[in-house]
């Protein structure tokens, strides 16, 4: 009786643990974006005015529709799976006017890993993804992705050539280039000495000044970059003495950490409790927007060079609107549209003529846009998850961080 | 199995065999759930514990010793889960025993209103209630200044200690420890107590000799019902202890998710399976050696 009840009490306990396991690690994961996504006003958009198709009273401000290969009849449904915030509502609410798309889904991934996997565990009914550029030979190697015919999409003549013919991609036939950043270094002016302009400068001060005021983001491929190119070497790099340099480097600053974190870093600095950070531009377009105007909060890509990021429009194999994802890829490089959404979301856009759209003030952003001597340093990263030593190190240095 | 009651051995045949087949139909959709959500994943993840990791992440079979290799060169992470969660599964008995017990026995009238105050935090996402602890426990407002305050202190950051993960594993399982407590003690027969009382035990003695071991089954449930899923916890360590604590939850997600290397984070996965096994083995010894000395006493 009493042993039974507690039998059955236990039994439903194992059977949680495995589920909640699972879940707790997707909630971890998920939780924070999957609270912005729903907060945020892009997430899942549908029930526009369904009823007027484009046809009717084309939008006079473009001329995207006739670029579009009229041949193509265009389904009225798309389904978007991509990063929260990422896409302007105002631009799918156009896109949905302007070609009679009634239903325009918008999922949200946090992270590539979420992504891969959820394709890997046989997911279909997507159109459009946004993966970051490194993940793009693994989805091709998978099948996952579609070959793109590009004389559907004619915008892409605006894509700059920095971003053609990369390792990812030599041929430029599975992706389109989304937008693109930079991984650096946040500070807050007054509360350091100097602002930090090399890796190895960051370095001193993480050990001096900045010792239990620093954060790193917990993102292993950011935090090699700044031991590696401090050294001289590049991110990617998988030479064993080259990685063991840089595991010095890292258990040396370890101890000093305040935490590791990607997500509310840029909270901590608006509260001063850290100081430095190595990580990305986002917060101060948000936590530290108003610190960023006075001119208290920075950032800086250091002198040896660091990484860039490209994530990229692909479109998924079995996608089931393939006429309207190829409307949308072209759409959304049309320069003005473009601009819109440089003006959005704040991240850097590879497309030069859309330029002439984004504010004035976020184009003289270094932060956003970086200068042309810092883009000669830049590095894009590779897949470098299967060298166990890196992970080795990673792992040493999570167990080390805060001493 | 379904024969056990008393009153079925004097049943015809048929009957028999009717309430045997209705027993077999009403347990299967439980058998279904239980095989397809738990004993399968938990073969999944043994298979997967001897492959090897595919060219882009994931999992390709094949049938290697490494990944335990690997695992076993790196307990750190499996053992300093094994002091937290002890730690843990202790503070929750330190505070949920006298809760239980003052529910059980002193709560009277306002019994029912006090254990929906228990409950109603869990109504609401674990994650949001955890994000709270870190204004708790952060420098901010946080008790730590606070309390700080009045030394003479600062600003004072309790986050990203151990103790600060510490306190979340104890307020986020005490309620799985104070349930079975107070189910225990709510049975217990109080006339024990004055019995005690009567025979000139003090409070401690009464306590020590007739309220602990009359409570011992739900201290045992309890405790294994926060131990195990402690030994996964991944979320509050991540949060409150900033990074700086690597628990076998932080372990499992650097392999699952930095490495995409399966078969290794399936191997780490393994052992958190045996330490479940080992618990539960020796919740049943205990669970039957209860039972054999309740016989023996009833001779």
């Amino acid at each position: 009786m009493a042993e039974r009840d507690l039998d059955d009490v236990l039994r439903r306990m194992s059977q949680t643990k495995v589920n909640r396991r699972g879940f707790l690690a997707a909630a971890g994961l998920t939780g924070t974006a999957a609270a912005l996504a729903a907060c945020s006003p892009s997430g899942t958009s549908t029930a526009a005015p369904s009823t007027a198709p484009a046809s009717a009273a084309p939008a006079p401000s473009t001329a995207v529709v006739e670029t579009a290969a009229p041949s193509f009849e265009i389904e009225k449904e798309l389904f978007m799976y991509n990063w929260a915030a990422y896409v302007s509502p105002d631009n799918m609410d156009k896109f949905k006017a302007e070609f009679g798309v009634e239903t325009f889904t918008y999922d949200v991934y946090d992270n590539n890993e979420v992504l891969i996997a959820k394709l890997q565990g046989g997911a279909s009914g997507y159109d459009i993804a946004a993966p970051t550029a490194e993940y793009v030979p693994g989805m091709v190697d998978e099948g996952f992705l579609q070959k793109l015919d590009l004389s559907r999409i004619p915008n892409l003549e605006y894509i700059n050539k920095t971003f053609k013919g990369l390792w990812w991609d030599p041929t430029d036939e599975y992706q389109v280039p989304k937008d693109y950043g930079t991984t650096g270094i946040l500070y807050m002016k007054s509360l350091i000495s100097k602002i930090p302009q090399s890796w190895k400068e960051f370095y001193d001060m993480v050990k001096g000044e900045a010792s239990g005021k620093t954060v790193f983001v917990d993102s292993m491929g950011d935090v090699f970059v700044f031991p590696l190119k401090m050294l001289g070497y590049s991110l990617n790099s998988v030479e064993k003495s080259e990685l063991e340099e840089a595991r010095k480097i890292l258990l040396d600053v370890a101890p000093h950490l305040y935490a590791l974190d990607s997500n509310v870093y840029g909270q901590y600095m608006k509260d001063k409790t850290t100081v430095l950070t190595l990580g990305w531009t986002g917060p101060l377009g948000q936590e530290l927007k108003d610190e960023k105007a006075a001119g208290e909060a920075g950032y800086v890509t250091p002198s040896e060079g660091t990484l860039f990021w490209l994530d990229t429009w692909v479109m998924l194999a079995d996608a089931p609107h393939p006429n309207a994802a190829y409307a949308w890829l072209n759409f959304i490089q049309e320069p003005e549209i473009q601009g819109v959404e440089t003006n959005y979301n704040l991240y850097a856009t590879p497309n030069d003529k859309a330029k002439e759209f984004v504010d004035p003030a976020i184009l003289a952003d270094t932060a956003v846009f970086p200068p042309d001597d810092v883009i000669a340093e830049l590095e894009g990263a590779k897949d470098t998850s299967g060298n166990n030593q890196r992970i080795d190190i990673w792992e040493e240095f999570k167990q080390a961080v805060g001493g | 199995m379904a024969a056990i009651a008393p009153g079925a051995r004097t049943e015809p045949a048929g009957g028999r065999l009717r309430s045997s087949l209705l027993t077999t139909v009403l347990l299967l959709p439980a058998a279904i759930w239980y095989v397809v959500l738990l004993v399968l994943p938990l073969l999944i993840v043994v298979v997967f514990s001897f492959g090897t990791r595919a060219k882009n992440g994931g999992y390709a079979p094949a049938f290697v010793l490494d990944n335990y290799a690997r695992a076993l060169s790196k307990p750190e992470p499996f053992i300093d889960s094994l002091w937290m969660s002890a730690a843990g599964t202790i503070g929750c008995l330190l505070v949920g025993l006298p809760i239980a017990y003052f529910l059980a026995t002193r709560a009277g009238r306002r019994k029912s209103l006090l254990i929906l105050l228990l409950v109603v935090p869990f109504w609401t996402s674990f994650l949001i209630r955890t994000y709270a602890w870190i204004l708790i426990l952060g420098p901010g407002v946080g008790v730590g200044t606070i309390i700080g305050s009045f030394f003479g202190q600062g600003r004072v950051d309790l986050l990203g200690t151990p103790f600060a993960v510490l306190i979340g594993l104890v307020y986020g399982y005490l309620p799985l420890m104070v349930f079975p407590l107070y189910v225990t003690l709510e049975r217990m027969d109080r006339t024990l107590v004055e019995a005690s009382k009567d025979l000139g035990a003090g409070r401690w003695a009464t306590f020590r000799q007739v309220t602990l071991p009359v409570a011992l089954p739900g201290l045992v449930t309890g405790s294994i019902l926060v131990f195990i899923p402690m030994m996964g916890e991944y979320v509050i360590p991540q949060l409150l202890g900033l990074g700086r604590t690597y628990l076998m939850g932080n372990a499992l997600v650097t392999d699952f998710l930095d490495a995409r290397n399966w078969p290794n984070g399936s191997a780490r996965a393994v052992f958190l399976i045996v330490i479940m096994l080992v618990t539960i083995t020796l919740y049943l010894w205990f669970v039957n050696r209860g039972r054999r000395t309740r016989e023996v006493s009833v001779l």
